[in-house]
């Protein structure tokens, strides 16, 4: 998880597979956050989730928004993105984490109001997302198909 | 359709894994084995000694004191611990490379090969399985075809992508189809041309588990898995994306349960910065 108020930061996560990357950006407060969490929930281990809150989406996203909120960010204003949560083919239930991590962002977004801006989740293709700081722009490249600007 | 014939040719362009290889693994699989007689192997090759100390003495193993030589690198980690990252560093040359066909920059290929290995283990012991040097070089080496299937993969990639986006293909699938053959079936010939058992052989051609009769090998199905997980943690993930099959009765038939998976995953990101660090300090240009 990283979250910066620094005009020169260009923040990225590569290479998200199953876990969820989420980008928040406050265009006032020229504040960015970006997240890549692995995991839905952290009652799988709560010792590591103490350790390594970014790990887990239950934990991972009230610290993202927590942080970017500490830097000035205001809520109403946030422009929200998520991208991440491809599957195997053929993964099901249980063992199909990117489903069980796209259900959890999208649960506690609702509970909490939090609109989406942009969404690029699902299916079998590998993404990266970049934000820059200074203006909000936010590319997201999906592996062999090039990389575009949101 | 391509001329098989000149894709298995390129082999004899790479640099084939070091003999070494197969006499640490057989050291290492053997109960009788002597420190001494594995130390004696791996200070013959100055390079693999300097990348075993250098990984020895990395982030990821967090030794209390600085290890300065192969003999104290048995003494502090152990044999086993030892034989894997000799076989990393030896068995490693051709996997540090960027693969443009497969959308991956210098280094992603050798990170996913270490990774795939070290979960690869943490499953066999987790499962109980025999052969934990086997299954650990196997998962290593699994990808090796892709060092000369990413050329081909690169001009036809339209088609196969094609094939995976429209026809439900899986990436492997579609390489089989478009170019002729596929990188798991390519790197079985790479094992072979160089030398390994049989056994190594199947496991590295048969990682994606093309057939039924592949899913009841044990060493296979742990490879697969590794591979899996890996994939759900994107790591090594490129241009074919998670475009493979799922078999959930393998999962099963390993006695995982969903929560061993998740486990796994868990573990292994709390180590990946580590593995990361030791990945660069043994990876290109090292």
């Amino acid at each position: 998880m990283k979250v910066s108020d620094d005009m020169e930061a260009l923040l990225v996560t590569y290479s998200l597979g199953s876990c969820i990357g989420v980008a928040i950006y406050d265009a006032v407060a020229r504040v960015g956050g970006l997240l890549h969490y692995m995991l839905p929930e952290s009652s799988l281990d709560p010792e590591k989730a103490k350790k390594k809150p970014y790990m887990f989406a239950d934990t991972g996203i009230p610290a993202l928004f927590k942080a970017a909120y500490k830097l000035g960010a205001k809520k109403q204003r946030l422009k929200v993105i998520v991208v991440g949560g491809s599957q195997i083919l053929d993964q099901k239930g249980f063992f199909n984490i990117g489903k069980r991590n796209e259900t959890a962002v999208r649960k506690m977004f609702h509970r909490n109001n939090v609109i989406v801006d942009y969404a690029d989740v699902g299916g079998v293709v590998n993404r990266t997302i970049k934000l820059a700081v200074d203006n909000g722009d936010i590319w997201l490249k999906v592996s062999g198909k090039g990389e575009k600007k949101l | 359709m391509n001329d098989i014939a000149s894709i298995i040719k390129k082999i004899d362009i790479l640099k084939p894994v070091p003999q070494m290889v197969h006499k640490v693994m057989a050291i290492a699989e053997n109960p009788e084995s002597s420190m001494s007689e594995l130390s004696k192997i791996i200070v013959y090759d100055a390079a693999v000694t300097s990348n075993l100390l250098k990984a020895a003495n990395s982030a990821y193993f967090g030794l209390p004191d600085q290890v300065n030589s192969v003999h104290q690198a048995i003494v502090y980690m152990g044999m086993e611990q030892v034989a894997d990252l000799v076989l990393m560093s030896a068995g490693s040359e051709n996997l540090k490379e960027a693969q443009e066909g497969y959308d991956l920059d210098t280094g992603d290929l050798w990170k996913y090969s270490v990774s795939s290995a070290l979960i690869a283990r943490e499953l066999a012991e987790k499962i109980g399985a025999k052969d934990i040097h086997l299954i650990f070089t196997a998962a290593l080496l699994k990808d090796i075809g892709k060092v000369i299937l990413s050329q081909y993969v690169k001009d036809s990639f339209e088609k196969i992508d094609t094939l995976v986006t429209d026809k439900g293909f899986t990436f492997r699938e579609a390489e089989k189809e478009v170019i002729g053959i596929d990188h798991a079936e390519l790197g079985g010939l790479m094992a072979q041309k160089w030398n390994f058992s049989n056994k190594m052989v199947e496991i590295i051609k048969n990682h994606h588990l093309p057939q039924k009769s592949s899913m009841s090998e044990i060493e296979t199905s742990i490879v697969y898995m590794a591979d899996m997980i890996c994939m759900m943690m994107g790591i090594g993930v490129g241009s074919d994306g998670l475009a493979y099959r799922f078999h959930q009765e393998v999962v099963k038939r390993l006695g995982l349960t969903e929560r061993d998976f998740q486990e796994v995953i868990a573990q292994f990101a709390e180590k990946i910065e580590q593995v990361e660090s030791m990945v660069r300090i043994q990876g290109p240009g090292s």
